[in-house]
């Protein structure tokens, strides 16, 4: 027996690393270690699990968007990526980010999370106008716009990791 | 025409043709395909070798610095953890609580270095998780009468989310970050998932509603080589390049006299780096989540591994032993997430008491340089953590 509850908390330690125990009681019962892989989530409407359902791809690449364009102007002012190369990056993300308001105008969110929704939406919007102001430095030379730039982005990284913490407890476990 | 002529006449037609060959370098290994190899990973990684000559000398150059004093503060506490979950050869107890450990280190000057910057993230630690004592580094380090306009450097000991947070709250400090841990993200967000069905990948890698981490499409996240990265830690780190307040390094770095950084690539993550600080009780050594634990680091068990190379991990803690050698050895490594931190069971750590105001988080005074007075207030409130209630601060989503 005693293997046996080792093998589930082995497993479970393996699945879900530094998940905390959410469910109160369990503190110190062995066998019950599998009920730190669930988050404490109240339960949701159909019309909310159809939304965050939806909205999570569309998370998905507006973060690699943004890690790429902000490594990318790491990188650049390294001097480890070439300007050409940044402007590749800039150039995607900006079309990621349009793509990704199309996408969430055409979402239907429940009135309970409508302010999540519409948090999620300016963050995008302010995502799509960083990378605007980025791409000006491939025309007029400037690389100031890179600081420009960089407050909107900020900002809008907030936004999505306040809203991502409500929507996706599980996204980034503790290190 | 003779049979010897036959052979020096084929012999000649083949040395010509292996000459040919050769120049041409069909012979040798080539690669032929029409590929692009830039994408591909390297084949030989970048290891922070150290050997153990140069770690002594390392000893002997910081102690011709000035001594230090040091504290640690709890940036928050992570609750009922399965203990395997953090050292899989360890079940005893099976939950235990972990404190996210920043350091602080003072220079006879008055100059303060941050070796790691605690998280920032509210909505994650108060809404889903069951984690407490969170409060602003910048007002515990006022409750411990230390100034934090008076940092001037941060060390990341690694980029996670947990241990790279609050980087704008010090606009004035230098923050220095291995270029390893930054190029590792970057290539990993390219990792090609089209053989794998996006088994692995870097980013969306949990079922969304049930937060469920099992095999392809949802892989599990804490084991992916970008998970622990959101675009937030990444834009501060972003930001204070932009300001000219970073140091993007590469490997060993002296950052002051009597402190100097040592690389531990791979002992957590890709660049995770190590802090050595002079003071009056030896070689300090901190080592973020390199060792997380400091019974792992005395009892050599893996801790923590998230984006480790174990092998990797346990180096660094043999890097530890050397630069704590002269002195106190292993009790002067100082662990991140070490469960029996603030009590007698982690000796240095055994003067703690609760912060003022800190909603119960913790401080920890583990050495004073010459003329630098306790910080410990002379009735310290060391009231148990299971009898401290923390409250949960504001953290409103505002579109």
């Amino acid at each position: 027996m005693a293997v046996l509850a080792g093998l589930v908390v082995a497993s479970v330690a393996w699945l879900v690393p530094f998940a905390p125990n959410n469910e109160a009681g369990v503190r110190g019962a062995f066998v019950n270690a599998a009920l730190v892989a669930k988050a404490r989530r109240p339960a949701l409407t159909a019309a909310e699990e159809k939304y965050i359902r939806e909205l999570w791809p569309i998370h998905g690449d507006v973060e690699r968007s943004t890690l790429r364009m902000s490594l990318g102007q790491i990188f650049y002012t390294t001097r480890d990526l070439s300007r050409a190369d940044l402007g590749t990056r800039v150039k995607e993300a900006s079309a990621t980010y349009k793509a990704a308001e199309a996408r969430l105008h055409a979402l239907e969110p429940p009135a309970s999370l409508h302010t999540e929704h519409m948090a999620y939406l300016s963050a995008v919007a302010l995502f799509r106008e960083s990378a605007a102001e980025l791409l000006k430095m491939f025309s007029d030379g400037r690389d100031d716009h890179m600081l420009a730039a960089y407050p909107k982005s900020q900002e809008a990284s907030n936004k999505i990791r306040e809203v991502g913490g409500r929507f996706w407890p599980h996204e980034f476990p503790p290190h | 025409m003779s049979s010897t002529h036959l052979l020096n006449h084929a012999m000649r037609v083949g040395i010509f043709a292996f000459a040919s060959l050769g120049s041409a370098g069909i012979l040798l290994a080539r690669d032929e395909d029409d590929d692009d190899d830039r994408g591909r990973p390297p084949q030989v990684l970048k290891q922070g070798f150290e050997s153990t000559d140069q770690l002594l000398d390392d000893i002997e150059r910081a102690e011709r610095g000035p001594k230090h004093s040091v504290w640690i503060i709890e940036s928050s506490r992570f609750m009922n953890v399965p203990h395997r979950a953090f050292m899989p050869d360890v079940g005893d107890p099976p939950f235990v609580d972990l404190p996210v450990n920043v350091g602080i280190i003072k220079a006879p000057n008055g100059d303060i270095t941050l070796y790691d910057s605690g998280w920032k993230q509210l909505a994650y630690i108060f809404d889903w998780n069951t984690s407490c004592c969170w409060a602003a580094i910048r007002s515990q380090m006022r409750a411990i009468g230390l100034d934090p306009n008076r940092v001037v450097r941060i060390i990341a000991g690694h980029a996670h989310w947990d241990h790279s947070g609050q980087l704008s709250e010090f606009p004035n400090a230098v923050l220095y970050v291995q270029k390893e841990e930054l190029k590792q993200i970057d290539f990993f967000l390219d990792y090609p998932t089209r053989f794998n069905g996006g088994h692995i990948r870097a980013v969306n890698t949990v079922d969304p509603l049930t937060g469920a981490q099992v095999g392809p499409p949802a892989q599990a996240c804490a084991r992916s080589p970008v998970c622990g990265y959101p675009p937030q830690t990444v834009q501060e780190i972003l930001g204070k390049l932009l300001a000219g307040k970073a140091r993007v390094i590469d490997g060993r770095h002296e950052v002051a006299p009597g402190m100097i950084i040592h690389p531990a690539f791979r002992g957590h993550t890709y660049g995770s780096q190590l802090l050595q600080v002079n003071t009056s009780r030896g070689q300090l050594v901190f080592g973020s989540d390199t060792y997380s634990s400091w019974t792992g680091i005395r009892d050599w068990f893996v801790a923590n591994i998230q984006q480790t190379d174990t092998i990797q991990q346990f180096l660094a803690y043999e890097k530890c032993y050397v630069l704590t050698s002269k002195r106190n050895s292993f009790h002067n490594c100082i662990a991140a997430h070490e469960p029996v931190s603030y009590t007698a069971a982690y000796p240095i750590t055994s003067n703690w008491w609760n912060i003022p105001g800190g909603n119960c988080s913790r401080a920890a005074e583990l050495t004073l340089a010459n003329g630098e007075k306790t910080h410990v207030p002379a009735n310290p409130d060391r009231t148990p953590p299971g009898q401290c209630h923390s409250v949960i601060p504001p953290h409103e989503i505002r579109p």
